[in-house]
Order: structure tokens, then sequence, then C-alpha cells
């Protein structure tokens, strides 16, 4: 499904060039539930904006489902996004002005679903994570697991054929962390693809394979399964 | 998608309630401001623009040989120039001056009033203007001895009584007559022309009713007093006109003045079409141009508050623009939510301003002295104009926020990394400076305004009108017995111990003069002298001493000079403007030498100081000073004690000698003052523009001063425990700000000095 090749990211500030991403190479197959390892500032986020198609890589070759989509346009990028694409941040990135029915509204809202639809296609997500009786409650009023959950419903709302976790269980206590990377795990046993980036050597054990980094390029893989 | 974005921007709005209050309110404030300014700019817009014939209507002026022009002119010409020229389909005359008198109604005396918005029409002034009658036959106006009233003037001789068949009885200079009321008619708020009363000129037309007035026969062509309006045929070239009525001026008039005729189209009677027409206008163009101006600053200012702070807020919308892009959202679906968001602000901001301006209208109209309501802006262009700027307005400043806001890559938003301070924090400070720029330069400029009206109040006018006060001269009972009843009234009123001094006159300090003339001339004239014109004042023996006007040379009149003949008399005082003016080298030459005026010598036995007769605006005009007994204006200067009792003792004397007639009285120094009317009444709206202007600067800045805390709390926290005091954190933050108000400030200054000047 993805398959990234001699991939570079730099960033350019006034006196250093700092490089991102260093000839970085991997392969993640349909179904996978992938682990991002290393050390802070060794390239993970960048890593997984580039897969998310929020960001340009500066070389290399990115082939998303057969399609080279390093140099897509911003218009064509956000279009494949919204249609294959979910995310899950470690700071949950919620809309504070919106409920939590709304939040979990907004991907369909964009992918122009039918109202009914979508009032059928949120509820639905939001029975199956257990929130539904928070569904007119704002972020602030929930708890930071319940909002990590909203966020995982934003996410897979959609039906994508990929999630990206950048640290999900980052900003949550131990049982709130393991209840996410329960849900993840079932998520990727329906057969959606995952590739979290994580810390945490007890979450990655969640997954089929870990990858580590080291200075933007990838040192080791670790196949668990 | 759209009910989303709603929601949300409600949300946010009430949210951020400050953020809100100070957008919304700034915006109303703006806006309201502009809609009121609208409303003055599209009522002077929309004077005189009732009259049907508007286009092919033009007006007769008069300009002298320096370009001065006056629509005064002899009443003879209409007739002749309808008669020698084909394009010349129809005219109509009418005088606002001349016949002002006493009206009483002929069955009621107590219904007695001294008039000031009447005069004398044609009789097709109905037909030829557009003012709708509302009772009574327009076709009766052609008659002799007719008067028809306006609304106000009904009522306020009549009541609720049908006035038509009624009759009123006018005293003026042409004596004694009455007029049938013969119909009411309505004056929109919006007409240049302004009677209470109107009546018919065609009474005039019979010398018998002239009261020996010969100098205003209908057919002379030798008294400017009346108005006329020429309606010139379709497609008609009124220069050719106004050429055809220059040469015709030239060869009927004998005694050669060095007026030529001008054709002025009525549209820009009120309003001339651009600067560069100098015609006499009743309107003043720089005044709607400034208020224009000021009303587009004053808005710009608010729009300006809405672009500062919303983009200061960004920081809060950031991330929400960064997760909309994350789950899909394009730049475009952003900038229209964002457009939405501001047309939305900028929609409650309307409705509030159409509040405020219910609200200040009647402060407003106290200050332009009209009556402007939001209904005027309906019947008038301009207001759509105004609603388009609106729009593109808040299209524009929501425009450029939403560019900006929806341009955040979500990558650096997301991950908190955005550049906080930099983000458009140099824009927002060029757009305080300039907010500040103008609200400072309204400001100095009103100052300077105001300091110059003050001076021109408090110059020493080289006379005291101080103390002084004014009766208007009886018309009630001109009869055979008026001059003996005046001179016991003089007799009686000298008794008494409040008053110093006394005098009679044809016109006052502040009051204009009571003609002008050429044809002067001494030996040493060059050619062309005769040309220049001189202002004539009709005084009494006392009116120097009354008004302490100083002599330079030469001796006052006597109390035997006042009482000659007009014709008869021989001697005048001129003051120096006139003695520089005849081109004498001196007082004393002046004194020694006859002057000439047409065929009649005169003799000049005093050289009066300069003084200020009218506004100081003015330069001091040539007067000839003419010895006549006129009761037009008793001026009285009363000892500073007990000024209600001195009046009240006047009145019962007034009454006593003058029965019938209005006791009506004012202050000299008031009275003069009041040509600086259309000056105050500038000065104070400038003043309240500015303040308001200042007012939503100030918001604004606010608004970003507790953003910039709001930002900065954990370094102000930090500095705290750090062992920063109070005063050196405030002084930390409001350097920044006061920086910029100083900059603001040098900018503002040579911006007033050059609006001024
Ligand atoms: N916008 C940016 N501008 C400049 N340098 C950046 C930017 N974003 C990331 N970097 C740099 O790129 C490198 C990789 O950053 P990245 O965020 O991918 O690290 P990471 O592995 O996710 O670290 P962490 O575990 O702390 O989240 C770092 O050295 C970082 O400083
Ligand atoms: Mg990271």
């Amino acid at each position: 499904m993805i398959k990234i090749t001699g991939l570079e990211k730099y960033y350019r500030t006034e006196e250093v060039e700092t490089i991102a991403l260093n000839k970085l190479t991997i392969d993640v197959k349909e179904g996978e539930f992938v682990a991002v390892m290393g050390p802070s500032g060794c390239g993970k986020s960048t890593l997984l904006n580039i897969l998310g198609l929020l960001d340009d890589p500066d070389g290399g070759s990115f082939v998303f489902n057969g399609i080279e989509v390093a140099g897509f346009n911003e218009r064509k990028r956000a279009d494949l996004r919204k249609k294959n694409i979910g995310f899950v941040f470690q700071s949950f990135n919620l809309i504070d002005e919106l409920t939590v029915f709304e939040n979990v509204e907004l991907p369909l809202i964009y992918n122009n679903v039918k109202a009914t639809d979508r009032k059928k296609r949120v509820e639905e997500v939001l029975d199956n994570l257990k929130i539904m009786h928070r569904r007119n409650h704002y972020p602030q009023q929930l708890s930071g697991g319940q909002q990590q959950r909203v966020a995982v419903a934003r996410a897979v709302v959609n039906n994508p054929k990929l999630i990206l976790a950048d640290e999900p269980t980052g900003n949550l206590d131990s049982s709130n962390g393991n209840e996410v990377m329960q849900l993840l795990t079932e998520l990727n046993e329906k057969g959606t693809t995952i590739v979290m980036v994580t810390h945490s050597e007890h979450d990655a054990r969640y997954s089929h394979r870990i990858i580590r980094m080291l200075d933007g390029h990838a040192v080791t893989e670790n196949i668990l399964i | 998608m759209f009910k989303n974005n709603f929601k949300i921007a409600f949300r946010n709005l009430k949210r951020n309630k400050l953020y809100s209050f100070i957008n919304i309110s700034g915006l109303a404030m703006g806006i309201a401001a502009f809609l009121l300014i609208l409303e003055y700019v599209s009522f002077e817009k929309s004077v005189n623009g009732f009259h049907k014939n508007i286009s092919s209507i033009y007006r007769l002026l008069n300009e002298n040989t320096k370009g001065q022009t006056w629509p005064q002119v002899e009443p003879g010409w209409a007739q002749k120039a309808k008669e020698s020229f084909a394009e010349i389909k129809d005219y109509c005359r009418f005088e606002e001056g001349v016949g002002q008198g006493i009206v009483q109604r002929s069955d009621k005396k107590d219904a007695t009033f001294r008039e000031v918005n009447m005069g004398y029409a044609e009789g097709n002034f109905f037909q030829f203007f557009s003012f709708n009658v509302l009772k009574g036959n327009a076709a009766e106006f052609k008659k002799p001895n007719v008067v028809f009233l306006s609304e106000a003037g009904a009522k306020k001789y009549f009541a609720n009584e049908n006035p038509v068949g009624k009759s009123l009885v006018l005293f003026n200079q042409f004596g004694k007559a009455t007029y049938s009321v013969e119909g009411v008619f309505s004056i929109p708020a919006n007409s240049d022309i302004r009677y209470d009363l109107v009546f018919s000129l065609e009474t005039l037309k019979n010398p018998a009713n002239l009261n020996d007035n010969g100098w205003a026969r209908l057919d002379n062509l030798s008294s400017q007093y009346i108005n006329t309006y020429f309606l010139l045929s379709d497609g008609a070239d009124y220069k050719k006109t106004e050429q055809k009525l220059i040469s015709l001026r030239n060869e009927l008039k004998k005694d050669k003045d060095g007026i030529v005729f001008r054709l002025q189209p009525f549209a820009n009677v009120h309003l001339p079409a651009s600067f560069s027409d100098n015609y006499q206008t009743t309107g003043n163009l720089k005044y709607v141009y400034i208020l224009g101006i000021i009303a587009l600053l004053i808005l710009a200012i608010a729009w300006f508050n809405y672009i500062n702070l919303s983009t200061a807020n960004s920081l809060k919308r950031a991330s929400e623009v960064g997760v909309r892009k994350v789950v899909g959202a394009t730049q475009q679906s952003l900038v229209f939510q964002f457009l939405g968001e501001s047309l939305l602000v900028n929609c409650i901001g309307f409705v509030m301003a159409l509040v405020l301006v219910q609200l200040i209208q009647p402060l407003f109209n106290d200050i332009i002295g009209k009556e402007l309501s939001l209904r005027s802006l309906i019947n008038n262009p301009v207001w759509i104009m105004g609603l388009g700027l609106l729009l593109l307005g808040s299209l524009v400043s929501g425009a450029y926020t939403a560019f900006s806001l929806s341009n955040f890559k979500p990558v650096e938003t997301l991950k908190g990394k955005l550049n906080k301070s930099a983000k458009g924090a140099t824009l927002r400070k060029s757009l305080v400076v300039f907010q500040f720029s103008i609200s400072i330069a309204l400001l100095l400029a009103t100052a300077l305004i105001y300091r110059q009206l003050n001076y021109m109040q408090n110059q020493n006018l080289g006379v005291n009108t101080e103390q002084l006060v004014i009766i208007r001269g009886p018309e009630v009972g001109r009869d055979s017995t008026y001059s003996q009843r005046r001179t016991a009234f003089w007799n009686d009123i000298t008794q008494q111990s409040f008053i110093k001094d006394y005098s009679l006159s044809g016109t006052i300090p502040g009051n204009g003069y009571n003609f002008a003339t050429s044809g002067f001339t001494q030996p040493g004239s060059k050619k062309g002298d005769e040309l220049k014109s001189y202002s004539f004042a009709i005084i009494d023996s006392r009116y120097l001493n009354t008004y302490q006007i100083p002599l330079k040379a030469g001796r006052n009149f006597t109390e035997a000079e006042t009482g000659v003949e007009w014709n008869d008399n021989s001697k005048v005082m001129l003051n120096e403007k006139a003695i520089e003016e005849l081109g004498f080298a001196s007082a004393e030459d002046a004194l020694r030498t006859k002057i000439q005026w047409d065929e009649r010598q005169l003799e000049v036995i005093g050289v009066v100081k300069n003084y200020h007769h009218t506004s100081l605006q003015r330069a001091i005009d040539p007067i000839i000073f003419y010895p006549q007994n006129n009761s037009a204006y008793f001026s009285l200067r009363l000892s500073t004690n007990k000024l209600q009792n001195s009046i009240a003792k006047l009145e019962t004397i007034y009454k006593r000698y003058f029965t019938d007639n209005p006791f009506e009285y004012y202050f000299a120094d008031e009275n003069f003052n009041r040509q600086y009317i259309t000056e105050q009444q500038y000065s104070r709206l400038f003043t309240t523009a500015s303040i308001w202007a200042i007012i939503i600067a100030c918001l604004g800045l606010f608004g970003l001063a507790t953003y910039t805390v709001e930002t900065r709390t954990k370094e102000i926290g930090v500095r705290k425990v750090l062992g920063a005091s109070v005063f050196t954190i405030t002084q930390l933050l409001s350097k920044d700000f006061l920086k910029l108000v100083c900059i603001a400030i040098v900018i503002a200054s040579p911006i007033a000095w050059y609006v001024r000047t």
C-alpha cells in the first residue's frame, strides 16, 4: 500500500539546515499494523506527515496505492487525503467549538456525504466506541481518554484505508492508553492499515512490525508476528 | 456545510465575548457614523431634485469684474429676454428680501408675526416649480392680492381651520395691503426655496401698490432685488443664451456697471458640479466632500479593527484550520467559512448600527440643524452606493482575514509550531499606526478649525456689539401719526435710566448692507473706476456713538442732516476702505474733494475707521454711510444690571406707541456671531466625528492589548517569579503601543496642517 524509496526532507531556517528525513526507504502492506519508534527528533512525525499527505517530500519517491504522489499539488493531496486517510494525534486536536457529534461528522461533511447518511454513520461509530452518551458534549467537558476516543471516531468515520497515529497514547494514563490501543487493534483486524508513532515499547507490541529510526533513516525492523 | 460554518461562527462569537464585543461594536459605530453622514450627503445631493423641469431651468446671475456672483437681478430683464430669444420658453421671478414685513390675520389681531420666510413670486410659480398645491387652485396665484401658504404657515395663522378664503394683511415697505388666501402648498425638506407665505407678484405690477417705491417697478432695469429663473427649450445650448443675455444687457443698460449675466443650471444652484465652478451656491460642496471622506475614514478604522483582531486571534483559530485541513477541508472551503464569518459579524454590526443610528439621530440632527432620518436615504441612489461600499468593505476585510487564516499549514499549526508573534504583526502595527494617524489628524484639524472660529468670534471687530439690544422697527400703523409716535417713543425711551445709548439705522453689523451700487468717481478717478461697487449703510447721527465706531477724520452727521429727504441729501461719510477704493491719497484729501455719484455730487463730511460690518471671513467692504431716519433697526445699549427688567420695560413702551407690532429683540453680538452658524455646525460635526473615530481606534487598540497580555501571560508569570514589579510589567506591555501611537502623532501632525491650509 505504501512504498517509500529514498525519501528526503529538509528544514531550512536562516542559519541551519536540518535533515529530517535522510534517504528513507520503507514499505507498508495493506492490512499491516506498523509501529515507528526512535529517539526524539529522528523524523518520525515528519514521516507521518508525508505519509498523510500533509507535507511534501524534498526528494525520493512515495507511491500510495500504486500512484506516485510525491509532487502532487495541495488540491490533489487534499482530495486523496480526505478519501483515504484518518489521523489520530497525541494532543487529540478536536475543535473546541464543536460538539462530539459535530467533530466526528466533520470529515463526512468535507466528503459531501448527505446529512441523513452522516447522522447514521456518526451514531454508528460513536456507538461502537461507547461515547454515544457524550454526543452533545464539548471536548473540554471530556476526559483525555474520552477525547482520544472521539479523535479515533473521527479518524475512522470515513472508513479510511489508512490510519496514521502520532503518539496516540502520549497524553493518556496506561488504562486509557490500553483502551485506545485496543481500539486500533480492532480496527486493524477489520482490515485498516495502521502506521503508529510511539515512544512506548508496550504500545509497540500491539503492532505487527516495528521500524526503528535514527537521524532520518530506518535502522532496524523487528517483525513481531 | 453552511449550517456548520455558521454554527461555529456563532459559537466563536459567544466564546470570545470581549473580541466579539470590540469587533461588533467598533463596526457598529463605524457603520452608524457612515450611515449618518451618508444621510447628510445624500440629502445635500437631493436638494431641489424634486423639480420636474430641473434640467431645463437656469438661474440668472450677475457677475462683477472681481468674479463675484449674486442672484438678485433687475426685474425688467425676464420679460425682455423672453421676447427676444425663442429658446426662452418661460420665466419665473421671486424675491426673498424686499417684501419682508409683518403679517396679520385680518380677523384676529393676536395672530401677528414678523415674517422672514416670505416674498413675492410670479403667477406661474406653482407651474414653473414643482411644489404640491394641497388646497386651492394654483391658477388663482396669477391674480393680484393673493397669498399661498405652506403647511407650516397655514398652521401658524389658522391652526386647524381651512385657510382658503380667509385673508391676511401684510405691512411692509410697500404699505399695508390685504391678501386673500387661495392655496396651501407643501415644501419638501430638500428645497432651497423656503417660503412660509408667498404673495402674488402680480400685486406689485400695479404701480399704485408700490407706495412710492418707484425703484421696485417690475419693468425696471436698475434695482437688483429679484431672483429670475428661465425655462429653456429642450436641446437649447444655455451658454449661447448666456451670451445673448450679456449682449442684451450691454445694449439696454445705460449706465455701465461692469456686470455680466451668467446662467447657472438649477441643478447646480445648491451644489456646484465641480470645485472649479465658482458661482454662488446655497450649499457647500467642500464640506460635503470633507464629510464623505471622514465617513470613509471612520469606516476604514472600524474595518482595520476587524482585520487586526481577527488576525491576532488567528493563533486560536490556527489549530482549527489545521484539523479541518487534516480531515479534508480545502483552502477554498476555509476561505468561504471565514468570509461567511466576516459577513456575519458585519451583518450583526450593521443591524446594531441601525439601532445606534436611531438612538443618535436626534443628536446628529441637532448638530447639523436638519431633520434627517434613515428614510431620507431610501429615496436616493447614494444609498445603493453606500450599501455596495459596505458590502465591498466587509468582503475585503473578511477576505484578508480569510486568506491569512486559511493559509496556515496544518503540519505547523497542529504541532503548535506556529511562529507566534511574527505572523501579521507588522501589518497589525501599520494598521494601528494608520488608524491613529487618521484619528489624530482629524482631531488636530478640528482643533485648528475651533481655534479659527474662536479667533473670529473674539477678534476685535472695530465695533462694540456688547450689551446692545436690537429691536426691529414697527411696520404696522405707519400712518400720518407714525413719525410723531416715533418721536414720542424715543423721548420716552431716553428717559429710562438703563438706556446708555441708542440709534436708528437701516442696517446693523452682522446683517449686511442696505444695498450696493456703483457709479462713484472723483476728479482723480481712472477710467473703469466707476465700475467699482460700494456698499450702502443707512444710519442716523447716533449710530457711530452707539456702536462705538471711531471717526478717522472730519465729523459725524448732525441730527438735522439725518432728517433731509433721500434725494436732497448731499452729505455722506465713507470708511477708510472706500477712500482707498476711490483713489484718495488721504482722508483729508477726501474731505476736500466732492465725489460724483452718477449725476449727483456728494460731499464727504467724515471718514470712519474701518470696522467689520460683516463676517470676519470677508474682507472689509468699501462703505458709504448715508444719513436717514430709517427705522428698520433700533439699537439700544443697556446698562448691565437687571437686563430682563429693562427689556420688559422696553416692551411696554414699544407696545404703547406701536400697537399690533410684535416686539422682537435680540442681542447684537449673538446676532453677529450667527454669521458663523454653518462653521459652528461643521466644527461641532467634525469634533464629534473625530472623537468617534478615536473611540473606535482605541477600542481596537484595547482589544489588541488584551490579546497581547493573553499571549504573554506565561512570559509575565516568569518575569514576576523572577521579581519584576507590576509597574515594570505594565511598562513593558504599554511600551509597544505607546510607540505606535507616537509614530501616529508624528505622521498625523503634518497631515492635519496640510488639510487645514
Ligand atoms: N517546521 C520545522 N522547522 C524546522 N525544523 C523542523 C521542523 N519540523 C521538524 N523539524 C526538525 O526536523 C527533525 C525531525 O523532527 P520530527 O518532528 O519529525 O521529530 P520526531 O521524531 O517526531 O520527534 P519527537 O519524538 O520529539 O516527536 C527535528 O530535528 C526537528 O527539529
Ligand atoms: Mg513527533
